[in-house]
């Protein structure tokens, strides 16, 4: 069979001699340990500002709100630049890590940031999610606030949180390539500077492509897994796990 | 000096007194049943008591000491006070309220390890001794899903009784719980009057005012319309409002 005209000028053989080669391995770990790592500090991020919004005093709520407002509100890629470019301008002085924030610190700290504000709903929706029962229960016993939450209210919020929380994840390993602006070297701004040398921007989007959704592709089972995990309904009536639930591409809930 | 002072109680909701001025004693070793129609303020009052609600006005002295106020002000005790008294004092809720994602050993070693710091293992073993002492001890793994309402109310008496508390307080323990389960929870209850554990319990089970609590407390309104002894509650009670009521159950 012979390849179509249209993609006949397409070297194809150059996108599997390149799609291992070890540049292009080390944008993946890159854009792997940017989601990680973002996806973390978000999560953390996420869970204070989450108790900040269900706080009594209407002055730690506000914090919380605002910090959902602006950071929600404004463009990934406008905070990115922002904290790399506007921060050291606008704030020379404080200079951790020895002066200046390398551009794979920045880029982390602006996911984190980012990926906080998205974590502060679906943690909350998740905190709300328990029965207030469960909060008198854990006081009557004579837990403080913080013990209740951690060992009885968080667990059980999990199962509430996971399945967005993935999405968000999925998300993120997307959106690291806009860290490329600050030129960390991830998978996309690895496959940028080659096509733009090479002019081979078909081949190299396509090698781009294929490993984000290998990242994507692993991110959801595992997802699948964490789900399967948390969602055991504690004992009541057994459910499909999550990995053969994915497999079998039902989606939604069943 | 009584285990539990409650005095000259008010509590607001918005504009609606719930609480109208109650006062009541419970002795070390006393079980006092709260009878009363819904909405009288029963089930406020022993959330009261637990600090699950602040009172607007008056006292509670637990063991001597205000579970409300710092000693001699009017300033609320702190967080870790309140959270120190709740843990002498066990709490039975309507509708159980036990952790779903721990299983029947799990709820009942919570408290004790989390709170009292007591070794798992000792907690473990306290935790499995109060368990078959509700007679659950063959359900030490079930998660509170797993099993019937009168199990899972029986397991929250052991979570409270782990905590070795001085005082149990039962709200409405056997009102969810379908006809045939409530024997069982009663049954505990009654075995727990006997061992002398001092409790107060809202309840609707007449046949268990009448024959395990040493006193009844009769509230309707926000206020403590009478009380006294069971046998003279059921036989003569003193107000109208108490013969009505015991009219309306006894029609049930």
């Amino acid at each position: 069979m012979t390849t179509p005209l249209f993609l006949a000028a397409v070297d194809w053989g150059y996108i599997g001699d390149h799609l291992v080669s070890r540049l292009v391995l080390e944008g993946v770990w890159m854009t792997l340990r940017l989601s990680l790592l973002g996806m973390f500090a978000g999560v953390a991020l996420g869970t204070v500002f989450a108790l900040m919004r269900l706080s009594r005093l209407a002055a730690v709520r506000w914090v919380a709100y605002f910090y959902i407002w602006f950071f929600r509100g404004t463009p990934l890629i406008v905070q990115i630049v922002f904290w790399f470019f506007a921060r050291p301008q606008a704030w020379p002085s404080w200079a951790p890590w020895n002066g200046q924030m390398s551009p794979f610190v920045t880029g982390v700290v602006a996911l984190a940031i980012n990926e906080g504000a998205y974590m502060t709903e679906i943690m909350r929706a998740g905190i709300q999610s328990v029965d207030s029962g469960q909060t008198e229960a854990a006081r009557s016993l004579g837990m403080k606030y913080s013990l209740a939450m951690r060992r009885i209210i968080l667990p059980q919020a999990m199962r509430v949180v996971i399945p967005p929380t993935g999405n968000e994840f999925i998300a993120m390993l997307k959106n690291s390539s806009l860290v490329s602006v600050i030129s960390v070297s991830e998978l996309f701004l690895v496959a940028k500077l080659q096509y733009s040398s090479t002019l081979l921007y078909f081949e190299w989007l396509i090698i781009a492509s294929i490993w984000y959704l290998v990242l994507t592709t692993v991110g959801s089972v595992f997802q699948a897994w964490l789900e399967s995990r948390y969602n055991t309904n504690y004992g009541q009536a057994p459910q499909r796990s999550g990995l053969s639930r994915f497999l079998s591409f039902s989606g939604g809930k069943d | 000096m009584p285990l539990l002072d409650v005095r000259e109680v008010h509590k607001r909701f918005g504009h609606n007194e719930v609480l109208k001025g109650i006062s009541l004693t419970v002795e070390q070793g006393e079980v006092v049943a709260i009878l009363g129609p819904s909405g009288s303020g029963k089930s406020t009052l022993l959330r009261c008591i637990n600090q699950l609600e602040r009172i607007d006005a008056g006292d509670i002295l637990f063991d001597g000491q205000s579970v409300c106020y710092r000693p001699g002000t009017t300033k609320h005790l702190p967080e870790a006070e309140i959270a120190r008294v709740r843990s002498r004092i066990g709490m039975v809720f309507q509708r159980f309220n036990l952790f779903p994602h721990l299983t029947a050993l799990g709820n009942v070693m919570e408290a004790p390890v989390q709170v009292l710091k007591r070794p798992r293992d000792q907690a473990r073993e306290t935790a499995v001794a109060t368990l078959a002492r509700v007679g659950l001890g063959a359900r030490l793994n079930a998660y509170p899903a797993q099993l019937s309402g009168g199990q899972q109310q029986r397991v929250a008496i052991a979570r409270a009784l782990a905590m070795n508390p001085k005082l149990m307080l039962f709200d409405e323990a056997t009102s969810a719980l379908d006809p045939e389960l409530v024997g069982e929870v009663l049954a505990v209850m009654r075995d727990l009057a006997a061992e002398g554990m001092t409790m107060l319990a809202v309840t609707h089970e007449m046949g268990f005012a009448r024959e395990a609590a040493h006193r009844v407390v009769f509230m309707d309104e926000g206020v403590i319309q009478e009380e006294g002894s069971p046998e003279r509650f059921f036989s003569d009670p003193a107000t109208e409002r108490a013969r009505n009521f015991l009219r309306r159950v006894r029609q049930q």
